[in-house]
């Protein structure tokens, strides 16, 4: 009964924000001059009026998904991976590259191209990593500064040796991968492809490895109490190596599910446009790293989305205003933090004991 | 070569530092006390559209980048109370920020003016474009200083005004004390979330300068999501210089040089992409040697002192 009510109590922050974000996004949907309900409605049908917006919300909350678990993953273990967006463009260009080059039957090339879009983005990440362990260079700093040159340098690719020259456009992207490389639709018609169920078996998987692992127990104890951890005797930097590869091999393993599922070739700013990295990020933030929570973010963030969309078509309020409701809520949703901050100041008082 | 360095490249270096120097000297501020400011980007977005706003409404410059000010001040207050008062993680708001910039200025670009994309009207006037008497005919010099929007000017006199707060007052003393060690600097009686919420309301000031400068300063025109990474490109100058005024005043020269060559590239068909890659590959070189604190002081740290 206690545990049901401090359930029900931390969602209380979560729940407080989303109030928030909607009435931001009431006034926001008054001044555009439209009806508040009509426009609600509409974003609901489309993020979940129909089995197809259905599987576009899936579709879009797939990268979305393994780029929080990436997220979560250092986050958990006290690393700040803010590289996402680097991680995830290298790991699309691997597998695009991959999958026009490596010969073999389509389904081992697909396995390949993931497999390489998980190396490069989690070395990629890794690299940061070892700077800070080696270094001491501040790993939220470099993980962020290398998403400009993996973006820019992937942008160089895809502009001159990997050019797509077949096409008439003057786009910035590779070739189209061959169909048999693709990874398969789950349902016909639907944009929702198998990196879906890969997405929500690495939420399983980190589960599990968080919550019931021995590393996993290491790693949130690193997160938790850095000088505790390190006094009883978790290795910190094999750890913190291991993490951040696992941390942009996820970011990696989205861009290449992205890549194989959705759009079948790497084109240069189609994730950042897309802004995937930092929207995924975002969602695990907001559950605090937990991977069931970032999942069940990631999903809320892409429904906006996709309802953004919806209302785009049917009313007459822009579609940004998914956007405005997003970051609203998101602004509002940390302020939770400080709550259960607060409220183990006060106990630590009540009670005298430190904690 | 001729054709890559000539004077107009300094010149239009000039030019592209200025919004990235403002941004970065607000980054710097907020820095020096604590609060790692990631919304930059944001904030000067929302300063370039709102001095559209202004302009369109007051048809007067002054009286537009007042409105920008206003503006900005009012988003980095909201910042400043989210992460001062209510403790809300810094780097989650500031990345929040972003979100909200960009919905929010596109969503009323299109709500206010029902355009899609850019907002261009050949009926507004843009900052004008000053020649300073004495320099404007000094031969070099005056080819690279002539010729700029007066925030081009006010932003290296901020920088110098800033290094004298910092290191020639009681107050800007008083001012680092509050950053660089927040329980003592309150043992002696300063207070440093007065602090805290100047710089961040100077920040928002130095945004809305940087954002006025991108969209009346060169094109009188806004376009979606038009800061287009300079906010981070800032932060990285905030960083690279230390937080120090000229060491940012430094790095910002060096990434708007570097982005005026890569630009000037361009025309000569080369890839610019790796010219654009200058400012973070130097960053990060440059981190190597101005290392930081161990994870272990900086969780000493953390917990010896909460904001």
């Amino acid at each position: 009964m206690h545990k049901i009510g401090a359930w029900l109590l931390s969602l209380r922050g979560p729940l407080i924000a989303i109030v928030i974000g909607l009435l931001a996004g009431s006034i926001a949907i008054l001044v555009a001059g439209g009806s508040i309900a009509e426009t609600y409605t509409e974003m609901w049908k489309g993020a979940f009026g129909s089995f197809y917006f259905f599987t576009s919300t899936l579709s879009r909350a797939t990268p979305l998904i393994l780029v929080a678990m990436g997220a979560a993953v250092a986050f958990r273990s006290g690393f700040f991976n803010l590289g996402a967006e680097g991680q995830m463009a290298f790991g699309g260009l691997s597998a695009a590259l991959i999958g026009l080059h490596v010969p073999g039957p389509g389904w081992f090339v697909c396995i390949v191209a993931m497999l390489g879009g998980i190396v490069a983005g989690g070395l990629w990440s890794a690299m940061a990593g070892y700077f800070d362990v080696r270094f001491r260079v501040n790993l939220l700093i470099t993980t962020m500064l290398l998403n400009y040159i993996a973006s820019l340098f992937a942008g160089y690719l895809v502009t001159y040796p990997f050019k797509d020259k077949t096409g008439a456009g003057a786009m910035a992207q590779t070739q189209m991968l061959d169909h048999a490389v693709w990874l398969p639709k789950l349902f016909k018609g639907m944009t929702v492809h198998a990196g879906f169920v890969i997405a929500i078996a690495a939420v399983v998987i980190l589960y599990v490895y968080l919550a019931r692992s021995v590393k996993g127990y290491e790693a949130r104890m690193l997160g938790g109490n850095p000088l505790f951890a390190v006094y009883g005797g978790v290795r910190r930097t094999s750890l913190m190596l291991t993490t951040m590869f696992a941390s942009g091999g996820l970011a990696g393993l989205a861009g290449a599910a992205e890549v194989l599922g959705s759009q079948y070739r790497y084109i240069d700013g189609s994730f950042a446009s897309a802004d995937y990295a930092w929207t995924g990020i975002m969602a695990a933030l907001l559950a605090n790293g937990n991977p069931i929570g970032s999942a069940v973010g990631a999903f809320f963030l892409a429904a906006l989305q996709t309802g953004g969309m919806g209302v785009e078509l049917n009313t007459d309020v822009p579609l940004e205003i998914g956007s405005v409701i997003q970051a609203v809520l998101i602004l509002f949703i940390t302020v939770k933090f400080s709550w259960r901050f607060m409220r183990r100041k006060k106990g630590a008082i009540v009670d005298g004991s430190a904690v | 070569m001729d054709q890559l360095f000539d004077l107009a490249l300094f010149n239009s270096a000039l030019r592209i530092l200025t919004p990235i120097l403002l941004a970065a000297l607000g980054g710097a501020l907020c820095a020096r006390v604590g609060l790692f400011n990631v919304g930059l980007e944001g904030l000067m977005l929302i300063g370039a559209f709102t001095a559209i706003v202004g302009n369109h409404y007051f048809e007067n410059t002054f009286l537009a980048i007042l409105f920008a000010i206003v503006c900005v001040c009012a988003f980095s207050l909201l910042f400043a109370f989210l992460s001062i008062h209510l403790q809300a993680n810094v780097i989650v708001v500031g990345i929040a920020m972003n979100f909200l910039a960009l919905g929010l200025t596109t969503f009323s670009l299109r709500t206010i003016f029902h355009v899609k994309g850019a907002y261009y009207d050949k009926e507004m006037v843009g900052l004008p474009k000053w020649n300073i008497p004495l320099i404007k005919d000094i031969p070099v010099v005056g080819d690279i200083f002539s010729g700029h929007s007066p925030l081009v000017y006010l932003s290296i006199v901020l920088a110098g005004l800033l290094w004298y707060y910092f290191y020639r007052t009681v107050n800007g003393f008083r001012f680092l004390a509050a950053g660089s060690n927040p329980l003592a600097a309150r043992t002696i009686g300063i207070h440093v979330r007065r602090y805290q919420y100047g710089a961040m309301i100077a920040c928002g000031v130095l945004c809305a300068l940087a954002g006025a400068q991108l969209s009346l300063g060169q094109v009188t025109m806004f376009t979606e999501g038009m800061t287009s990474g300079r906010g981070f490109i800032a932060l990285v100058a905030t960083m690279l210089g230390q937080s120090g005024p000229l060491g940012v005043l430094g790095a910002s020269a060096l990434f708007g040089f570097m982005d005026a060559f890569s630009i000037r590239l361009q025309g000569v068909s080369w890839p610019s992409h790796f010219t654009q890659m200058v400012p973070y590959v130097v960053t990060i070189i440059a981190m190597f040697f101005f290392r930081d604190k161990g994870f272990i002081k900086d969780a000493q740290n953390a917990g010896s002192s909460t904001r």
